[in-house]
């Protein structure tokens, strides 16, 4: 059991409230959360300083026009602000920020992390194809009953980590009947404690974990498992990885999306990647035919053994595809079974290391030793 | 006009022509088939469907058998043909002679990233075709085979049709690049130089109904090549020019009303910023761009990061600041820094995951500043890049009066 605010208003405008009690109350200099752009349901990250412009900010918006960890790490890269900032991200930013901090992306310091147990978030093609109005009104109906909503983005479906880890406060949008009278903030750490000191609203006992969240982990895990079966169906080798790549464009825009994917200068768009006439001749010669741009299977290869450990499964990349191909699906897949290897969870702790970037005498002992010139 | 350019201009009245009994991609295969066999060329670019798949993607290949698969007019436009022919030479000449299909945008788009050295011409064949323009990709991914059938039905009547993208619609210049209408005369002193035209052969599709195709040659390097192929001569081209003529007559015309509406759309601050509001900064529209060949985008670089400070200052301004930064500055940056060589071949609205109608604004803006410059980007290989060339007398307009009235006195009398 944990301390919680709860605020008798809806689960929207109870956080505004909540948030705007921080701004008034100059417990923070800033809210960064999703806002809205236009009538048209276009939302952006927003860093809110005004308490008029708080009126448009949308936080629990169930859209990701870019993974806030990305953007909270370019924030924070070059120094750390001076006035607190209360930040509202979804879990798998959350995680990918902490993941970004790990790699001196960007720091936790001055930043209030305000989180939520997650119903996941539509793919952001609902919002030029005209169906996200008729999606958002079952978004709330899904959430009250902690179901799993159909129009969600794939990666959402099967995402078995929708309770935050390291998040100071975590909002409750799943399985609560009443999400339209009260919102309930879960305080997780003294820090969260401390900034809803004195906030509108009563202090209750809440659990983070109930029945229904568990019973959501399940019917996710299941998703999540079907996912994998499914997608293993269309075979396995390169074979299978040209088809899934046969209509990539080589414009990198997964790349360019990925929170984990910060290289100012991608090792895939650099020199070292291109190829010489010469190249291309004995490539000719080889296999008598060759496809240009070359180096689009090895690109996506690449780039997963930079980042898959890392992997936040945040669906960002598959987005953005504008061939869609099921990018964060083979991502997501290959990063838990990468991930388990190592016993690595990403944004779990930000003190844990990065496996790559960690020296172990035992490791994979299994594959085989070094035994040495002798 | 001088009698050099006249000539130049001039849509040649002989060519070859093949008969398309099986349709005109298996004739234009045919025809590539013939010229890797008499040695013409030694490899081929062109699209190819990889594996057993509905995707396309540029082979170069010397295997005949490959050209099976091939597919020298997709439905589609995946990457932009100048873009994969730079990805070929930019390091230096290949050492093969090649031929590179490709629609006629595609050349054009090729012919500038060689006036901007990204591209090496020696050793290719540039082969041009009348293109009815292509279909938008995100359609086709969701349903290739409708997509495809309606294509088809395209071809075959060269009407228009509202299925295609906007920017193909539109597009004035799909036939043979070179010599086609309106173009202002050439400002360059190269213009009499007969390989300086874009495409080295062009294949015209158009007054054969679909039943022959033309094979016309557009440089020396294209008469040549069809003078080592075994074809039959055709003596006119009456039917594949009043054709194209008409069809060009049809597209400028709706080129104009295209360009007025969307330069209204876009004018002023706060309408261009509502066209790009749902913009995701992904910058997938810079990179799939053939003219975009920058190794890294300055809209991508260090000197655009702020401290927290900063961005604190920009939030306090306005009440708020939205994340990522610069959205509309990288829009119109990349603007000013590729449009007047844009070709409208429309691949970054294919690429934008937010459907945002970049090639539209993109082109509405390209042709009223390709104008003010009397430039059409790939027309002609010698022509210089505005930008780089330095014209005493330009832009008078803008000058201080005094002065630009005394150059008009000074040039009446």
């Amino acid at each position: 059991m944990s301390n919680a605010l709860k605020i008798n208003k809806g689960i929207e405008e109870g956080l505004r409230d909540f948030l705007e009690f921080l701004l008034k109350s100059e417990k923070a200099g800033a809210v960064f959360a999703l806002k809205k752009m236009n009538g048209k349901g276009a939302v952006s990250y927003s860093l809110i300083t005004d308490t008029d412009e708080l009126k448009d900010a949308v936080p629990l918006y169930p859209l990701m026009p870019v993974n806030a960890g990305k953007a909270l790490s370019s924030f924070t890269l070059e120094g750390v602000p001076e006035k607190p900032v209360a930040a509202v991200l979804r879990p798998c930013e959350l995680r990918a920020f902490i993941e970004l901090v790990k790699r001196a992306q960007g720091s936790l310091d001055n930043i209030l992390l305000i989180s939520l147990t997650c119903g996941g978030v539509y793919p952001l093609k609902s919002l030029t194809d005209g169906n996200l109005k008729k999606l958002l009104s079952q978004y709330w109906e899904s959430a009250k009953k902690a179901d799993i909503d159909p129009g969600i983005r794939d990666t959402c479906q099967s995402c078995e980590n929708f309770i935050p880890q390291l998040a100071d406060m975590t909002v409750v949008s799943l399985g609560k009947k009443d999400l339209d009278k009260e919102c309930t903030i879960i305080l997780n750490t003294k820090k969260g404690e401390e900034y809803a000191r004195e906030a509108p609203g009563s202090i209750v006992s809440e659990e983070i974990e109930t029945a229904e969240t568990k019973k959501l982990k399940e019917k996710r895990k299941e998703k999540n498992e079907k996912m994998v079966e499914d997608f293993q169906k269309d075979g396995s080798g390169l074979k299978a990885l040209i088809k899934t790549f046969a209509a990539c464009l080589g414009c990198h825009g997964c790349s360019q999306a990925c929170p984990i994917c910060y290289c100012m200068l991608c090792d895939f768009d650099s020199k070292t990647q291109e190829y010489k006439p010469v190249s291309f001749s004995s490539e000719l010669k080889q296999k008598g035919g060759l496809r240009v741009p070359p180096g689009t299977i090895y690109f996506h290869l690449g780039r997963m053994s930079h980042m898959a450990v890392s992997c936040v499964s945040c669906g960002m990349c598959s987005d953005v595809c504008p061939v869609n191909i099921p990018v964060s699906t083979l991502f997501s897949i290959v990063g838990a079974s990468l991930q388990g290897m190592f016993d690595y969870i990403p944004g779990r702790d930000v003190e844990e290391t990065v496996p790559s970037g960690t020296y172990k005498e035992e490791e994979f002992v299994e594959t085989g030793e070094y035994s040495g010139s002798g | 006009m001088n009698s050099t350019q006249k000539d130049k201009n001039a849509i040649p009245d002989k060519g070859k022509t093949l008969p398309a009994k099986e349709g005109v991609n298996k004739a234009i295969t045919d025809f590539l088939k013939q010229s890797l066999e008499k040695k013409c060329f030694e490899a081929i670019l062109v699209p190819v469907k990889v594996l057993d798949t509905e995707s396309y993607a540029w082979v170069l290949l010397k295997d005949e058998s490959i050209l099976d698969q091939a597919d020298p007019l997709p439905p589609v436009m995946t990457v932009q043909g100048g873009r994969a022919l730079s990805s070929l030479t930019k390091h230096g000449e290949i050492k093969h002679k090649v031929a590179a299909v490709m629609r006629p945008c595609e050349i054009r788009a090729a012919v500038e990233l060689f006036k901007l050295k990204q591209i090496n011409l020696d050793n290719i064949t540039l082969i041009s075709m009348d293109c009815p323009g292509a279909m938008p990709l995100s359609g086709y991914m969701a349903d290739p085979e409708k997509t495809k059938n309606t294509f088809t039905k395209i071809m075959e009547k060269w009407e228009e049709n509202d299925s295609l993208r906007p920017v193909c619609q539109i597009c004035q210049r799909f036939s043979l690049p070179s010599h086609l209408p309106p173009s202002p005369p050439l400002s360059s002193a190269d213009q009499n130089d007969p390989d300086s035209s874009a495409s080295d052969l062009h294949i015209g599709l158009l007054g054969g109904d679909m039943k022959q195709i033309f094979l016309i040659p557009a440089s020396a390097k294209g008469t040549e090549l069809l003078e080592k192929l075994d074809l039959s001569p055709q003596d006119s081209l009456k039917n594949w020019e009043s054709k194209v003529k008409e069809i060009i007559e049809k597209k400028i015309k709706k080129r104009e009303t295209f360009n007025k509406k969307w330069l209204a759309e876009i004018k002023g601050m706060s309408k261009f910023i509502e066209a790009f509001d749902e913009c995701l900064n992904c910058h997938n529209c810079m990179r799939v761009c053939p003219i975009c060949y920058c190794q890294q985008c300055y809209f991508d670089s260090q000197t655009l990061k702020l401290t927290p400070d900063e961005y604190f200052q920009r939030a306090e301004k306005r009440g708020a600041l939205r994340f990522p930064l610069d959205t509309l500055f990288f829009h119109l940056g990349r603007m000013s820094h590729m449009v007047l060589s844009c070709v409208s071949c429309g691949a970054c609205e294919d690429a934008c995951p937010m459907s945002i109608p970049v090639a539209q604004i993109f082109t509405a803006v390209g042709d009223q500043t390709q104008k003010d410059f009397n430039y059409v980007p790939g027309r002609n290989k010698e022509e210089s890049l505005p930008l780089q060339f330095y014209l005493e007398d330009e832009f008078c307009e803008v000058e201080v009066p005094s002065e630009c009235e005394e150059t008009a006195i000074g040039e009446a009398k």
